[in-house]
């Protein structure tokens, strides 16, 4: 069978070969690509005889939204369904892992309590901020205070009077603000965690209202001769035992309590409405960019 | 003291000719037309709606104009820089010359993908300088950053297509002969060595140009915080959100887009302006050097050249160095805080053999385009052929990802998941850099020689071996030097196109991009550089050798500095 999917090299991969080990016999090829790739290849796929995965474990449910719209998914549950939050389920896709955006500031920097104070002056250009025209997970951030109130896309326009400076992943933000080029800066939870415990000088802070939450959802594709080693593969990954070995790897998992990176306790999550954004993306995207460029 | 231009008369093509012309003819439909055509449906796929739809959406016109901005100015910049400093490292009094030479190439050999990274660890924020002596560039987010970033990139292109250019090229004894008969170093430069010179800055201004049109990395990286964008990163954004089939259209629209720019420059200039440019010699007597006497002026510029090579290339190395070398991002590049662990994360076993997928790649793209660009650069010699060249470079317009989606529609379901499909698009990509380079020096083939060679019973294999490869040798050795680093660095397209066993070097470029752990991507790069360095080192000391041959003998040098 044929995997294509964005999700971490070392992620994948661990679950590939738990896979590949409980599974006798069976192989899974990996196209492994961040998202922009992996779309170009399913697009070109959809152009030389139909989608030549059996399986796609995306990054963010809004690129699943996508090919599901094109047909591309097929109707699809797991077996353990049930353990699963309904939040992380769509009748085609179903959440694995978890990606949560928090903020991470200097070692010895002033920490905010609320995503609300990042606009206040004590942060005034010392902001980096993920774009949400690279990243999926940033476009999660912004889908979420879009649409919340007391936020709304006129949190993105105080954060520039405040002068946030826009970088392009999240990732590039935590560097930044290890670097000490900014002294606080918004990023994924996991790879703050990762690199904290490597020895860089960062904090992780879980402002109120919460980390966003931003789901990495797998489903089974329509592709003719569909494997039946397919659905297995994707029943595996949100078992309990797939989730429990991404969990091993430093990733957030949806089943609760199966371990994985620190999640404080009192640390409160918020997640955006995901099938709303998919309709309005664009317009929100568009709102960003005129104030941020880009 | 220009040479008139070439004229072309009506000959007859022979056999061989017209079989090479066929196979030119064929690779170009196939790895160009065949993957811009299949890329021009899916643009017109949606009823040719994303066209307005990408021309109407708000900042298309500011990006536009940005890629525009950049495109012209780095060029105008590259090109001189790579000349003056090819100009200068040609004299042999120059103070350091061969450390100068070295440092002036190296920044070919860094990765684009860590240039941004590398330079804002250099002069950002809380960078080297501003940790020292606290100087910051506060402008390098953003367009001045940019263009500087890619001029650093483009000049040891440039400077090594003038280093190729003068040892085929210059003619020592007219530049003497200016000299003696009282024209200043000036003058001389300016009526003898720079017209002659004249293909070679042609070739050097359009890859520059269609090279920045499609930038990606250092637009994104330093354009970003300031909400510079580009036509590049505006299609990254598209292809971002390419699981909506209108995005994606919208992202080949805009790539094709670039293809139309890269055309409306290249036709003219190709079929109207090349031809004017060239020269034949007027006798054999290429390249090399002539004796200058040490002047002041010669190590002020050797010290301006060093302090250019100190900024622009050994301050951002160390800084990738350190931060290949730095346990973890943050902490200080002190000896307590060094590891090889990165080293050690970047070169796993699969990595490993990565390296070495995508060393027989660059290798086996190195010799295939050396051979082909030297075949369609001599089929320039007729109008047909300057047209196939130019069709050539409009594949290097195309960004990668969209190259490499024409390229999957067109052959995946033959070649997909095989090492051949990744090799195609490195012909396709990169064959205008082989070409252009050879070109510069087809116009001075000595055709009286070649015609003496068969006439005195040399066959076609023993003649082109004694009488073009050696006239050739400079520009076919720069040629394959061009094409192997860019296969080697090539991450968009081999990271679309692999497939389980077929691995690139690309991959696990992207692996550890992702993971956001800049150390390893350092060590990645650092790994490679020293790859090429070890690739690059022996074939450079073949260019400068093969080079050397063309001086004029010392003996009749000193004869002639001292006849002035």
């Amino acid at each position: 069978m044929t995997l294509y999917t964005c999700a971490s090299a070392n992620v994948e991969q661990a679950v590939v070969t738990a896979f590949e080990k409980a599974h006798a016999g069976a192989t899974v090829n990996v196209f492994r690509a961040p998202t922009g790739q992996l779309n170009a290849r399913v697009a070109a796929d959809a152009r030389s005889g139909g989608v030549k995965a059996d399986v796609i474990w995306a990054c963010d449910p809004l690129t699943m939204h996508g090919y599901d719209s094109q047909g591309l998914l097929r109707a699809w549950s797991p077996t353990n369904a049930a353990d699963i939050p309904s939040a992380y389920r769509t009748p085609h896709f179903t959440g694995i892992a978890l990606l949560y955006m928090v903020v991470v500031v200097h070692s010895g920097a002033v920490a905010p309590v609320s995503w609300a104070d990042l606009a206040k002056p004590q942060f005034r250009g010392t902001v980096a901020l993920p774009s949400p025209t690279f990243a999926a997970s940033a476009l999660g951030l912004l889908g979420y205070f879009a649409s919340t109130p007391g936020y709304g896309v006129t949190y993105y326009k105080q954060l520039k009077s405040n002068g946030a400076v826009q970088v392009n992943a999240p990732a590039d933000a935590l560097t930044g603000v290890e670097q000490g080029t900014y002294k606080a800066g918004v990023t994924l939870a996991n790879a703050a965690y990762t690199d904290r415990k490597k020895g860089s000088p960062i904090e992780v802070v879980w402002p109120r209202p919460g980390g966003v939450a931003i789901y990495g959802p797998i489903g089974v594709t329509t592709k003719k001769d569909v494997s039946p080693l397919g659905e297995q593969f994707a029943s595996y990954a949100a078992s309990g035992a797939g989730q429990k070995v991404m969990a091993g790897q430093g990733t957030y998992v949806t089943i609760p309590g199966l371990g994985g990176p620190p999640l404080p306790s009192g640390a409160a999550t918020v997640a955006p409405d995901w099938p709303s954004l998919f309709g309005s993306y664009s317009s929100v995207l568009a709102k960003y960019t005129g104030i941020f460029g880009g | 003291m220009a040479e008139p231009a070439i004229t072309h008369r009506a000959r007859i093509v022979p056999r061989g000719e017209q079989a090479l012309a066929a196979v030119t003819v064929l690779a170009i439909v196939g790895l160009v037309v065949v993957p811009l055509t299949r890329l021009t449906w899916v643009a017109v796929g949606g009823g040719g709606s994303s066209i307005m739809r990408v021309l109407r959406a708000p900042g298309f016109g500011t990006a536009a104009a940005h890629s525009l901005e950049l495109a012209v100015l780095v060029p105008l910049l590259a090109v001189p820089l790579g000349t003056g400093i090819a100009l200068l490292l040609r004299r042999p009094d120059v103070p350091g010359r061969g450390g100068l030479r070295v440092l002036v190439v190296l920044p070919l050999l860094i990765p684009q993908f860590v240039l941004g990274y590398s330079w804002t660890q250099a002069y950002g924020r809380a960078g080297f300088t501003d940790d020292l002596v606290g100087v910051r560039w506060t402008g390098l987010n953003g367009p001045a950053g940019i263009v500087v970033v890619l001029v650093v990139d483009a000049a040891p292109i440039c400077y090594l297509l003038n280093t190729v250019g003068l040892a085929t090229r210059a003619q020592p004894q007219l530049e003497l002969a200016a000299r003696a008969s009282g024209a200043t170093g000036w003058t001389a430069l300016r009526t003898v060595t720079l017209p002659l010179l004249r293909p070679v800055l042609a070739a050097e201004f359009v890859l520059t140009f269609v090279a920045t049109l499609e930038s990606f990395a250092a637009p994104q990286v330093l354009g970003t915080p300031v909400g510079y964008s580009t036509v590049t990163t505006r299609l990254y954004t598209d292809l971002a959100f390419g699981s909506d089939p209108n995005s994606f259209r919208d992202a080949v629209t805009l790539a094709l887009g670039l293809v139309l720019v890269a055309a409306v420059i290249l036709v003219p200039a190709d079929l109207v302006l090349a031809p004017r440019l060239g020269s034949r010699r007027t006798r054999q007597s290429p390249g090399g050097t002539a004796l200058r006497r040490r002047s002041a002026g010669t190590a002020i510029m050797a010290g301006l050249v060093g302090a250019y090579a100190a900024f622009a290339v050994l301050l951002p190395t160390i800084a990738l160095v350190a931060a290949a070398l730095t346990r973890a991002i943050g902490l200080a590049p002190t000896p307590s805080n060094w590891t090889f662990d990165n080293f050690r994360a970047a070169l796993d076993a699969p990595t490993r053999s990565a390296f070495a997928h995508s060393l027989q790649l660059a290798v086996l793209a190195a010799f295939a385009l050396t051979l082909l660009g030297a075949v369609l650069a001599a089929l320039e010699r007729h109008r047909p052929g300057r047209l196939l060249g130019t069709v050539a470079m409009l594949s290097f317009a195309v960004p990668g990802s969209a190259l490499a989606v024409g390229l999957l529609i067109a052959y995946d379901r033959r070649l997909g998941g095989t090492l051949t499909l990744i090799l195609l698009a490195y012909l396709a990509k990169f064959w205008a850099l082989a070409h252009r380079t050879v070109s510069g020096a087809v116009d001075r083939l000595p055709a009286g020689e070649w015609q003496a060679a068969r006439t005195s019973g040399a066959g076609p294999i023993a003649a082109v071996r004694t009488v073009w490869l050696p006239a050739l040798a400079p520009a076919l050795i720069g040629a394959w030097l061009l094409v192997f680093v860019s296969a080697l660095h090539e991450v968009t397209m081999s990271s679309l196109l692999y497939s389980t066993g077929s691995e690139t070097i690309a991959v696990a470029v992207l692996n550890s991009q992702e993971l956001g752990s800049i150390g390893t991507t350092a060590a990645l790069s650092v790994t490679l550089t020293a790859v090429l360095l070890a690739v690059v080192a022996p074939a450079w000391l073949l260019l400068r050798l093969t080079a050397r041959r063309r001086d004029i003998p010392a003996a009749r040098r000193r004869e002639l500095a001292h006849a002035y």
